[in-house]
Order: C-alpha cells, then structure tokens, then sequence
C-alpha cells in the first residue's frame, strides 16, 4: 500500500526549486512503502476513527505526533491513566531524543563576568588562606 | 538541649519554620523536600532538638554545581584544571528566629562544611560558594569565606571558601 497526501498544486521540475505562488499554499506529495502489517493497522485505524482518506489519517497523526514531541520537549511526560487509576507512562525512544537534558536535574548559577575572573584567580590559587580561628573553633567542636 | 543535624525527612514539621525571611521559609515548606528526594538536586540537612525530633529548628541546603571551562576569561584558566570547576554550593542557611544567637547557625555551617568535605573526598570538588544576604557577609566572612567580586551591588554576595582550608582547619 502506498499512503499518499494530495497532489501537489504546482508541478516543479526534476531539480529546479521554484518559489510557489503568492496566496496558493503549496501541497507537498507523501509517499510510504507500508509492510502487510502495518498496512492492516492503517485501514484498521481509518475504520475505527472514521477517517476517509490517508490524507486526512497522516494530518492527524501528524498532529497528534506534533503535540507529543512539544510535550517531551518541555520536559513533560505522556502518561495514560485508567478508570481505577493505574498509570502508564510513554516511553518512546525517538521522543525521548528530543529531552534528553531536561530529564537532567541539574543547578545553575547566573555568573558575570567579573565574578567569573575573581571566581577563577581564587580557585587558580597555588595555596589556600589558612583558617580562620573561627572556623577552626567551629570544626573541632 | 541537645541538637542534632541529619537529612530532613518526610515527616519533619516545617509548616511553622520562621526565620524572618520568607524565600527561605518558603523553600523549606515548598521546595526541600521535592529538591532532594524527586528530582534530586539538593539535600537538605535539619537541626532538630532530640526533645522534639520532628520540629525544625534551623536548615542548610547543599547541591552539586560547576562552571564549565569555556566560561571563564581566557586570561584566568591558566591556574585552572582542564575541566569544568566543580564545586558546592550552599544554597541556603537558615535559623528559626526563636532561636537566632544560640549558635545554631555555627552548628549548621560546621556540618554543612564537614559534608562539603566528604562529598569533595568521595567525587572531587575545589570550593565551597554561596550567596549571601548583604547584612550575613560578615558573618561568613568570619568563617572564611571571601566574597567574589563583581556582584550587583543590591543583590547577594557571593562568597568563596577553598576546601583546603576548611580541611586545614580539621588540623589534617
């Protein structure tokens, strides 16, 4: 089977880019070599969400995949819950590649630059202050 | 009185903590508790009186932090490892007001300093920093810690404490 979008309002040539005209959005062309399985899956799910064309299936796909990615982009995880409260949460690799560092707990501090030249001479520094008689007081109470 | 510092749990009672700050207040009540045991960047330690175990009357805040290399002006990485600088961070230092000026705030700052040293021990780490409220700069000040120049002249102040010296200071 192939999954295809509509046809493309304005034909362009092999390899020649064309600007496309004012106020006519242009439609580009989809094409999807589908195994017999997924295949089955595809008219399956047309069938049960009453859609008529693979137009119309791949734009709510798509945005249903659109809001999930922008959802694991802030960092927000997909979880299903049942009538009696189970949850699942969506793991789904390739989302998963678009957050991967806000799953990272992490602190930050705002530096300027002038905290960070005297941040820098006193951690460069070969011997450190000696203490001071209240911190040693304070250590070895 | 006998006053003991450990990690706050789930059940201590902070709903009544008043330093006289409430950023801090609020941090104890609302943030703590997630920050150390849900998303885990910072752990906080409580002073509680073993009469009352649950009621706290004093906390620090510890976390992990570093400033990468490439941030610092090149004319200052020189003395500098060739990696980012680890350090930790004292992300807050309060007393419950009822009890400012019995040396509960020595107490926590010794023990945040004993546990700065043992996480230095266990994964590396050169220095201690942390923002000080204007009127506190003295305070730590007498514990060592230099403030680092180049803050806004409203804001906190950040302050330096290299771990050698609070190492030096346990006479090791």
């Amino acid at each position: 089977m192939q999954i295809q979008g509509k046809q493309m309002a304005q034909k362009t040539g092999a390899k020649r880019i064309e600007a496309p005209a004012i106020g006519r959005p242009r439609k580009t062309k989809f094409q999807a070599d589908l195994a017999p399985a997924e295949d089955r899956a595809v008219r399956l799910l047309k069938e049960e969400l009453q859609i008529a064309s693979n137009t119309d299936f791949l734009s709510d796909a798509l945005a249903l995949f659109r809001w999930a990615v922008s959802e694991r982009k802030l960092g927000h995880k997909i979880v299903s819950e049942s009538a009696s409260g189970e949850r699942k949460i969506l793991l789904f690799p390739r989302l998963e590649r678009v957050a991967p560092d806000l799953a990272l707990p992490r602190v930050e501090i705002k530096w300027t630059k002038r905290e960070l030249e005297s941040l820098a001479e006193l951690a460069s520094a070969r011997e450190a202050d000696g203490p001071t008689d209240v911190l040693i007081r304070a250590m070895r109470a | 009185m006998a006053i003991l510092i450990r990690r706050l749990e789930e059940h201590d009672e902070v709903e009544n903590f008043d330093c006289g700050d409430d950023p801090l207040n609020n941090y104890l009540k609302r943030h703590a508790w997630t920050n150390q045991e849900k998303i885990s960047i910072g752990v906080t330690y409580v002073a509680i009186d073993e009469g009352a175990p649950r009621v706290v009357l004093g906390y620090f805040t510890l976390a992990m932090a570093s400033v990468p290399r490439e941030t610092f002006p090149k004319k200052y990485v020189r003395g500098l490892p060739h990696y980012d600088l680890p350090l930790v961070l004292m992300a807050r230092l309060a007393v419950e007001r009822r009890f400012a000026g019995r040396g509960l705030g020595r107490a926590l700052i010794s023990e945040a300093l004993r546990v700065s040293l043992r996480a230095a021990d266990e994964v590396g780490c050169r220095c201690i920093v942390t923002d000080a409220y204007r009127d506190r700069i003295g305070w730590y000040a007498r514990y060592g810690f230099v403030p680092i120049e180049g803050a806004a002249e409203s804001g906190p102040q950040k302050m330096f404490l290299d771990l050698r010296t609070v190492r030096a200071a346990l006479g090791s």
